[in-house]
């Protein structure tokens, strides 16, 4: 990869995120709203009181002035005050972020095992009753909402079996520390995870089965078993590691939306992540959490984009020599 | 592959396995009394200087003091720090005593110096949640057990003080006024019967009971106060028994839970109503016409807005719209208890009766002269097509503006319906943009706010910020502004009923702000763990997330 190449992407990137930058602090300001008046209605509160308000969020002034404030706010990695909680933004999105990477980072990576896993099994005995078996599993929980896998499966094992939490991230009656703090998130992890892995493993697996049948169709395949190698010496070492190509690119693009989480199963688990907190933002509405939120969800996504282009021309040379 | 297939699956049942083993061991821990209580608001902060949230004051009514309580049945003042209170000066200066031997939870005594900081300090830095209260008092303490208010002019609140919640002045003085709306509050000193133990944003709060409070520790050893991002997901945790009790409990859920065995569920009225607003501008206070916008001119005559009262079947909306959950209404609640509330006589009502509503019409001369089924305005005026402003916010919104517009629609009123979150329908409020819109208030328990929103001076009138004012029907009564003069100063508390009781029947004939129903809290409790539970206000209220939520402080385990 060449400096000049890798350096286009960057740039383009950056300038996709200076986009967003100006689209996110207009997009909450199309329509006239007055969150003062809003979230304080019926207070009786002084005009002295409302100024201080105003000032605090950031809404006195003309839209150039906030722009200008938001832009100067952003440079410092400030972005602003939450309506709400009067905390900082960062520091409520930076306090949410960790439970959603847990949650949607172990499930993109279980995910991507079970899912690759799968499609090559089902691929390798194509017409078998194994693949016709994998195919309709994977094409039903592909096609399946995740909150009604997530309301299906928090009826059956929390509510009937008893056996896991209805929701939340620790039991609130615990003083347990260290391992047992561990333990006991582990136990009220396993229900969204296993959710959001189901659900998405039906999309790796779709991709994974219909790469390597392509992959198996080459004529170097044919050469690696004239060879006289074993079927399974073929598989891993020949077959598998070209069919990823397209899985690696989408595994980089689907982390790119860790960040934004899996609203839907948060809200179902009331785990206390980013799509938590975008539910609740848009419920207060609490413009400055949504504006901080739509900031991190996009540069997240643009990251991994930029890291997907990147991964996937260092795999496959033919793409950065187009 | 097979090795690799072996290897996934023992790590899976692994996983599976310690999940499991975590919840028998979190299971087995259970050792102090807990009570849970769910519900699906997060609390915001737990500051009592700055947090806004109904959720909020439930943890301030357990940890912090206040000088007077509020009945459980129907608010009046009771003892709360101060045993005993006298007034004097024509009731613009009261002298409290308070009990022996008050201590914060750390220990350290709670003196009258502690309620005189919190007062003097919340009215000069105009704390949001005080102002209101205290905004006209100045407290001094002559000795550590006496407290006099004085006040400059006569409060018929007085001698209550049960929304003033107090602070540690030890803990509070070391906070200066700039940093004390970014203050936690997480310092766990309170006197109320419980104090804070944790806050984990977004999952709960939980408090502990305190043994140094004056009413005697608690029989509960925890609360634990646990939101929910989902309310299907929170009413099954009540009948799994992971949580003893919810709130806000969806409308779809509830009726299965009153026929659940084991389980009371309570429709809880504390004063909310939801209401279809009028706009009723008449010219008072004048504004700038080029910056606010005019009413519909059919909506200035009275006539017209009768007409539309008419049209209005209120017991189909709470039967259809609010499925079954509520009652319907007639005058507006002022309070939170029902006693605010007037008896509208039989012959003052506005019955519903579509045929009523068209006769009115006629004879006010709004006909269809062009035979497009919509009235015009009289002597050939335009069609008359109201702006019915649609809030997205609320599940009901939508429904009722379907039913609204369709008996409007019969009686050959036109609608243009137009949908708003509540931030830009309050601008639009304030600008004057509409005919018709459908909101709520959930009042005070005391019921001057609420009366105060309806005087002339809170139409908004001021271009420069169109928010600054309550008024959502923009109607200007001066007869109604005169009673609420007199009721504001009247400290004979069955005069002041009947002047309130005046001033809403007034309200009402004006059909400027048709209530259409009073809308209750939907809670549920499990009745094999506790009792002790409290209504407020008795037999109608809700029993927790009430006004003080003395529920709290009187529950007791079940012993098997």
């Amino acid at each position: 990869m060449t400096f000049r190449f890798v350096g286009g992407k960057v740039l383009g990137s950056l300038g996709t995120f200076a986009f967003v930058v100006v689209f996110n602090f207009f997009l909450f300001r199309v329509v006239e709203t007055n969150p003062v008046g809003t979230l304080f209605r019926g207070r009786n509160l002084t005009e002295a009181q409302r100024a201080e308000l105003r000032h605090q969020f950031g809404l006195d002034g003309s839209k150039l002035d906030q722009f200008w404030h938001y832009l100067v706010q952003l440079a410092h990695f400030n972005l602003g005050r939450s309506y709400e909680t009067n905390a900082t933004v960062f520091s409520e999105i930076w306090t949410a972020a960790w439970p959603t990477i847990a949650l949607v980072g172990i499930s993109t990576l279980l995910s991507t095992i079970f899912g690759v896993l799968i499609g090559i099994s089902a691929a390798w005995r194509r017409g078998s009753v194994r693949d016709h078996g994998w195919t309709t599993f994977t094409m039903t929980t592909y096609a399946m909402p995740d909150f009604w896998l997530g309301m299906l499966l928090l009826i059956v094992f929390a509510v009937l079996l008893s056996w896991f939490p209805i929701g939340g991230i620790t039991d609130p009656t615990s003083n347990a520390s260290g391992l047992g703090t561990l333990v006991d998130q582990a136990h009220h992890l396993f229900l969204p995870c296993l959710t959001l892995t189901v659900a998405y493993l039906g999309e790796y697996a779709l991709v994974m089965r219909s790469s390597l049948l392509d992959t198996m169709r080459e004529d170097y395949l044919v050469l690696a078993r004239a060879k006289g190698l074993r079927d399974a010496l073929v598989r891993r070492r020949h077959a598998v590691p070209n069919a990823l190509l397209p899985v690696v690119t989408l595994i980089a693009i689907n982390f790119g939306f860790v960040l934004s989480g899996a609203i839907a199963v948060e809200a179902i688990y009331s785990w206390p992540g980013l799509g938590h907190a975008t539910y609740q933002a848009i419920r207060a509405p609490d413009l400055p959490m949504l504006q901080g939120l739509f900031l991190v969800f996009s540069a997240s996504v643009i990251f991994f984009n930029l890291v997907a282009d990147l991964a996937y021309s260092w795999l496959d040379p033919r793409v950065r020599t187009n | 592959m097979k090795r690799g297939w072996r290897f996934v699956l023992a790590a899976s049942l692994g996983a599976i396995g310690i999940a499991l083993l975590a919840g028998a061991g979190s299971a087995a821990q259970q050792a102090t009394v807990t009570f849970t209580v769910g519900d699906t608001q997060d609390v915001d902060t737990l500051n009592p200087a700055v947090g806004a949230l109904v959720v909020d004051y439930d943890v301030w009514n357990m940890h912090y003091p206040t000088l007077t309580r509020k009945a459980a049945s129907d608010f009046h003042t009771i003892p709360g720090l101060a045993t005993s209170w006298k007034g004097s000066n024509g009731g613009k200066t009261w002298t409290y005593k308070l009990r022996p031997h008050l201590r914060w939870s750390d220990g350290v005594p709670l003196t009258s110096a502690d309620i005189v900081y919190t007062i003097n300090r919340a009215r000069k830095e105009g704390w949001l949640n005080y102002t209101a209260f205290i905004g006209n008092i100045t407290a001094s303490a002559p000795n550590a057990r006496t407290v006099v208010l004085k006040t400059s002019v006569s409060d018929p609140r007085l001698p209550g003080l049960g929304d003033t919640f107090i602070v540690p002045k030890h803990i509070y003085a070391k906070i200066s006024a700039k940093n004390l709306t970014k203050y936690p509050a997480t310092d766990g000193v309170g006197a109320g019967p419980y104090t804070i133990d944790k806050f984990v944003k977004g999952q709960y709060v939980r408090l502990k009971a305190n043994p140094n409070y004056w009413g005697g520790k608690p029989k509960v050893d925890q609360v634990v106060l646990r939101i929910f991002s989902n309310g299907d997901s929170m009413v099954f945790a009540l009948k799994k028994g992971e949580i003893d009790a919810a709130n806000d409990i969806p409308a779809a859920d509830f009726k299965g839970l009153e026929s659940s065995k084991g389980m009371v569920a309570v429709q809880g009225q504390q004063g909310s109503f939801d209401e279809l607003a009028l706009n009723g501008y008449n010219g008072k206070p004048s504004r700038n016409t080029k910056k606010f916008s005019s009413p519909n001119p059919a909506l200035k005559d009275l006539r017209f807005r009768q007409a539309i009262a008419h049209a209005i079947d209120k017991e189909a909306l709470v039967s259809r719209a609010y499925q079954g959950i509520g009652i319907p209404a007639d005058a507006m609640s002022p309070g939170a208890s029902p006693e605010w509330r007037p008896k509208i006589p039989k012959s003052l009502l506005y019955d519903f009766d579509l045929n009523e509503a068209k006769k009115i019409l006629d004879s006010a001369g709004y006909k269809d002269t062009n035979d497009n089924g919509i009235r015009n305005l009289p002597h050939g005026g335009a069609d008359i097509v109201l702006r019915y402003l649609v809030d997205s916010e609320s599940s009901y919104a939508r429904p009722i503006s379907q039913f609204v517009t369709s008996w409007l629609k019969d009686i050959g009123i036109g609608t243009k319906t137009s949908t708003f979150n509540e931030s830009q329908l309050t601008v639009q409020i304030g600008k004057g943009a509409y005919d018709l819109f459908t909101w709520g208030w959930t009042p005070f328990v005391d019921p001057d706010p609420e009366l105060s929103y309806f005087t002339c001076s809170q139409v908004a009138h001021d271009a420069s910020d169109f928010t600054n004012y309550y008024n959502d029907s923009s109607y200007c009564d001066p007869g109604y502004d005169k009673l609420y003069a007199q009721q504001r100063v009247e400290l004979n508390h069955a005069k002041r009923v009947a002047i309130v009781h005046k001033m809403l029947t007034r309200f009402y004939r004006s059909a400027v702000y048709d209530v259409l129903e009073y809308s209750p809290e939907l809670q549920a409790y499990r009745t094999d763990r506790f009792t002790g539970w409290i209504r407020q206000p008795a037999k109608i209220g809700p029993v927790l997330f009430t006004n003080t939520s003395p529920t709290y402080a009187n529950l007791k385990p079940i012993k098997k």
